[in-house]
């Protein structure tokens, strides 16, 4: 909670200070970058936690500011306002949402589309408020209304800014020490990984530009009211670039760091314009620094200092939480595949697979390389849909759905080159394989959430010759490859999914990791009674696993039976002579 | 449709073509998004300004041009693109600062105000009845002829199956012998220079002044978002449907209307068919 | 002996913190140089430290006399090292052809094309496209067919089938046989002990073990891995 309360009161208290300290006419000027601030703060959290870049912010935050002109022009009475204030911001909320999910939705990146997409309907906002001169009053945009309240901009409307500012730090500040925003930043790290484990990312996605938009159209009602005008720029390009701008400058992995960008930025240019002919060239050269050199921009760089002088305490380890059961808990089913074709171009991958697993057991795909072992895997969580034929798991057709319901049908996998968030530690990698197919929508904003553990990952993490346990606070991105194989197959049995798909899970492991891994495999397998499917290419832990081995060969079933019986057959020995390590 | 209304748009086509070729290696093919692109635009239709400034002959406008545009372009990959292959995001901020930075400077030494030259080339020629310009009639020929060129260059030469490996996969790529520091800032002075020619040649035909930048910047992106970004055919295409739709409404109904179709176009490209018409993995 | 690579007291890592410390070791023309350990103990980082990928802090290398150290790696693949890195070995984008063909290729890759048809019947698929195993076995082509003196190798065998380790054993073999230096960096302990004539065990980034072939025991190299 201080670490909450502490920075946001620091915050109210300079500038409660302003006015007092640097008068009325310093107090307006700050005002209106704190409205910028916020805006950026907006862009701050979208883009530094999620990695969704927004380049037409301007468009909510012009929308906002025209409307606030108008109802304050036109609407009488402060709760009339109020509630047209609030009416506004659940539309465009709305409307961002519906946006960002359309055009997420199918995809597993963050590419320059999206934010293109923005840039174009803020350019077209600048273009229908200069032409539609009856609504928006054209070039000269709409003036001639009084301040929220009539409260005077040079005086008391400064602190219903900094009521806003506080505010929507607090809101970031909190928001920030919360699973959700864990499950953004895992947006932004790994995003098929995060769809694997069940969720929605065009979803998080949605949401999270939703929340940006709302924030953008508070400053620009604040604006509008502020100003007393507003002009077709308050929600073009250059607005919308300059806001980007504020949040890189001043640092957008940080809660403050929009506003000191706004602040100082602001406060430089105002200083400088007059006396300093080239300060252009020097805010330039300035800015391009920053992205090169100081990606977290500024709040980055002072926070380093500070923690030179104050080193931040290590976190001290929570008591864990039994978690509560997985959402959609099934009995393990058979795996169904028929006449399952795959085309990608004209490259035939798969050509009229058939067969049915049993419900229970370990079942290893062998074959000889490019004979589709991980196309069929991904056929069952849907990263491919087939061509042709149908995919059955119990009674339910699986092969049209996206990857992130995969989980919800009972199906986790794991990826052949291991696939975690590597620029998160390995307790966090965790605490979100174990939010995977558990958590209800509350659960997200709940911080005891982080201490959900499950007997079964424990007992994985506890084998004495895991080599998790000592990683716990370490970026996974350090971490060897051998490591990362097991941290990727603790996050996927977390979630206790009745089906298991592993994919090459002994891959680059040492032969003494090889064992542990097969361990671990087939104790998964009895504990859970789940249908563990592995692609394996060493004949020897083939042998030591399953109970059935399915030959695949140029895209079609050579064979499906017992270890013993695929040994004893010629027709598999021709394509394929195993081997051991 | 009258022949000039024609000609106008093969000209607005052809020229937007060139204007989004340098783009379409740099942003393409490099993965830089380069918000400055425009600017290079501008420093080539600065170069006439400066040739006259500076009283050389008229025929000293070209290489004045390409020289002018390769340094800036060498000097600033060297000390900042060149940070930024594979950081996409980080690479639209730095330039977006670089295109202040050209911009602001240009304004120093120029001022803010228009200028204007003339076409090396005066009077009209006639085609099929209709009086048309004759600087335009050779532009358009030029371009064709250079874009032919570049098409058979670009079949026969390795260099562009090597820029993908390099974006690809850095680390390989010097593994198997490409200099992967030569080859990057080779492909963006090239695509800088594209464009500096693109304000050279489009400089008598309109106002010169520093900010004249965005406009291009933004329909050559579109114009590649639409075209997709694989191929010299995809380009032609993207350039023919913005331009082409924005001189149509612009002559039928009004420039905002124009404009305006160009972005809804844009966008719905963006959202339904991301890789454009002609994608750029075969 | 001649020596075809000489590194001496190497010690580098990746930015802040270094992996490999004070590492001195040879390899000879026409011999297999079998680097193992356990996972983490820096078998990738010392591949790249001699490929260039990475420049050390500290210490030299040196082919064929002549220093290398601080060269970059596009240099040191015109001087004669060839690599094929761990992960992200193959050019995604580029045809099966296209990565090929992109190095100075010394050898044709016909006689490879025997030996992995896959790779035959694939020349225009995008190799971003093809399965795991398929891609390694792609880049291991693509490294043996250069024209170089010294081919490092990192995890060649990881996700390929049992029979096309054995042809890689055997490709391994034939170039050492024709006078090239490998460096062979892998966790399959029976492929490495199948074709090294010399090992080179690591231990938290420092030689622990450099020994020939006749030299060592089975039980000496199962220590290591199990350290």
């Amino acid at each position: 909670m201080a670490s909450v309360l502490l920075p946001a009161s620091l915050l109210l208290a300079v500038l409660m200070l302003i006015p007092e300290l640097f008068g009325d006419f310093m107090a307006y000027q700050i005002g209106l970058y704190l409205i910028y601030g916020i805006a950026a703060q907006g862009i701050g959290y979208l883009w530094g936690k999620t990695g969704v870049l927004p380049l037409g912010q301007a468009l909510f935050f012009g929308v906002a500011a025209y409307v606030t002109a108008i109802a304050l022009r036109d609407v009488q009475g402060l709760g009339a306002q109020l509630v047209l204030a609030l009416l506004v911001l659940a539309v465009l909320a709305g409307a961002a949402f519906v946006l960002a999910t359309l055009i997420f939705r199918g995809r597993s990146e963050s590419g320059p589309y999206f934010s293109l997409v923005t840039l174009a309907l803020a350019m077209i906002a600048e273009q229908v408020a200069g032409t539609a001169t009856g609504l928006t009053g054209g070039f000269n945009g709409l003036s001639g209304f009084q301040s929220l309240a009539a409260l005077d901009p040079f005086g008391g409307f400064y602190y219903v800014i900094v009521a806003a500012t506080v505010l929507v730090s607090l809101l970031l500040l909190i928001l920030n020490r919360l699973p959700a925003t864990l499950i953004a930043r895992a947006v932004a790290d790994n995003e098929p990984r995060l769809q694997l484990l069940g969720f929605p990312t065009h979803v998080v996605k949605g949401m999270a530009f939703a929340f940006s938009a709302v924030i953008a159209a508070l400053a620009g009602g604040l604006f509008a009211s502020h100003q007393g005008i507003v002009t077709p720029t308050s929600t073009g390009f250059a607005l919308s670039a300059e806001l980007v701008i504020l949040a890189a400058v001043g640092g957008r992995f940080h809660v403050f760091g929009p506003l000191l960008g706004a602040v100082v930025v602001g406060w430089a240019s105002a200083e400088l314009r007059d006396s300093f002919p080239y300060w252009e060239l020097l805010m330039a050269v300035a800015f391009i620094l920053v992205v090169l050199k100081a990606p977290g921009g500024l709040a980055e760089l002072i926070e380093r200092a500070f923690r030179q002088a104050w080193p931040a305490k290590p976190p001290v380890p929570q008591p864990p939480l039994e978690a509560p059961p997985p959402l959609a808990a099934q009995a393990a089913q058979p795996l169904k595949f028929q006449d399952v074709e795959l085309r990608i171009g004209v490259v035939r991958i798969l050509n009229g697979v058939s067969f049915e697993t049993p419900a229970t057991g370990i079942v290893s795909i062998i074959g000889p390389n490019g004979a589709g072992k991980t196309s069929a895997l991904n056929t069952i969580t849907g990263n491919l849909h087939p061509t042709g034929g149908s995919i059955c798991l119990g009674d339910a057709r699986i092969d049209m759905r996206p990857p992130y319901r995969a989980l919800g049908s009972g199906i986790g996998r794991k990826l052949q080159v291991p696939s975690v968030f590597f620029s998160m530690s390995v307790s966090e990698n965790l605490t979100i394989a174990m939010m995977a197919g558990r958590a209800r929508r509350l659960d997200y904003l709940k911080p005891s959430t982080f201490r959900w553990r499950s007997a079964a990952l424990a007992r994985v993490l506890e084998h004495p010759s895991v080599p998790l346990k000592d990683e716990v606070t370490q970026p996974v991105g350090t971490l060897p490859q051998g490591h990362r194989q097991f941290l990727e197959f603790a996050m996927t049995a977390a979630s206790a999914p009745p089906v298991l798909l592993l994919d090459e899970p002994c891959a680059g492991l040492s032969p003494d990791e090889t064992a542990l891994m097969t361990d671990l495999v087939r104790q998964y397998q009895a504990e859970t009674g789940a249908l563990v499917i592995v692609i394996e290419h060493d004949m020897s832990i083939v042998e030591a696993i399953s109970d059935k081995v399915l030959v695949l060969h140029q895209g079609r079933v050579l064979a499906f039976d017992t270890y013993a019986a695929i040994r004893a057959d010629p027709q598999v020995s021709m394509v394929y002579a195993g081997g051991t390590k | 449709m009258s022949l000039v209304l024609i000609l106008n748009l093969i000209w607005q086509i052809s020229t937007l073509a060139l204007v989004a070729l340098g783009l379409a290696i740099v942003f393409g093919k490099l993965r830089i998004m380069n918000m400055a692109h425009g600017e290079f635009v501008m420093i080539g239709a600065y170069a006439p300004v400066i040739t006259a400034s500076l009283g050389l002959p008229g025929w000293l406008q070209l290489p004045v041009c390409i020289l002018t545009v390769a340094l800036v372009a060498f000097v600033l990959e060297r000390s900042v693109i060149r940070h930024l292959y594979g950081r996409m995001f980080d690479s639209l901020l730095a330039t977006w600062g670089i295109a202040i930075l050209l911009r602001e400077g240009v304004e120093l030494i120029f001022g803010r105000g228009y200028q204007s030259v003339s076409p090396p080339i005066a009077g009209t020629v006639t085609i099929l009845g209709a009086d048309y310009p004759a600087y335009r009639i050779a532009v358009i020929a030029g371009i064709a002829v250079g874009f032919a060129v570049l098409a058979w260059w670009n079949r026969r030469s390795k260099v562009a199956t090597r820029i993908k490996a390099m974006v690809g996969n850095p680390e390989l790529a010097q593994a198997v012998g490409i200099n992967t520091a030569r080859l990057s800032a080779g492909a963006f002075v090239f695509g800088c220079c594209t464009a500096g020619l693109a304000g050279l040649v489009l400089a008598p035909t309109i106002r010169i002044e520093p900010m004249m930048g965005l406009d291009y910047l933004i329909r050559a992106f579109f114009a590649l978002v639409v075209g997709g970004l694989g191929s010299l055919e995809g380009l032609a295409i993207g350039a023919g449907i913005i331009a082409g739709t924005q001189s149509l409404l612009g002559a039928l109904a009004s420039q905002t209307y124009g404009y305006l179709a160009v972005l809804t176009l844009s966008i719905l490209f963006l959202w339904l068919k991301p890789d454009g018409i002609r994608p750029s993995s075969r | 002996m001649t020596t075809l690579l000489e590194i001496d007291g190497l010690t580098g890592g990746y930015r802040d913190t270094n992996v490999i410390f004070d590492l001195t070791t040879r390899i000879a023309p026409g011999k297999v140089m079998g680097v193992f350990g356990r996972n983490g103990v820096g078998k990738t980082t010392l591949a790249r430290l001699v490929q260039g990928s990475l420049l050390p802090a500290e210490g030299m290398i040196t082919l064929a006399g002549a220093e290398i150290t601080f060269r970059p790696a596009y240099e040191r693949r015109a001087l004669g090292i060839g690599y094929m890195p761990q992960t992200a070995m193959v050019f995604d984008d580029l045809t099966v052809r296209e990565n090929l063909s992109l190095g100075q290729t010394g050898h044709a890759p016909d006689l490879y094309f025997e030996r992995f048809p896959r790779l035959a019947e694939r020349l225009d698929q995008l190799a971003g496209t093809m399965s795991g195993g398929e891609r390694k076995i792609l880049a291991f082509v693509r490294a043996m067919i250069e024209d170089t003196q010294l081919i490092v190798l990192d995890e060649p065998s990881e996700g390929v089938q049992p029979e096309n380790i054995d042809h890689m054993a055997a490709c391994i073999t034939e170039r050492a046989a024709s006078g090239a230096g490998v460096m062979l960096c892998e966790q399959n302990l029976s492929f490495l002990t199948g074709i090294s004539d010399h090992y080179l065990g690591l231990d938290a980034g420092s030689v622990v073990l450099d020994k020939a072939r006749d030299k060592a025991t089975q039980d000496e190299i199962r220590a290591i891995l199990t350290l």
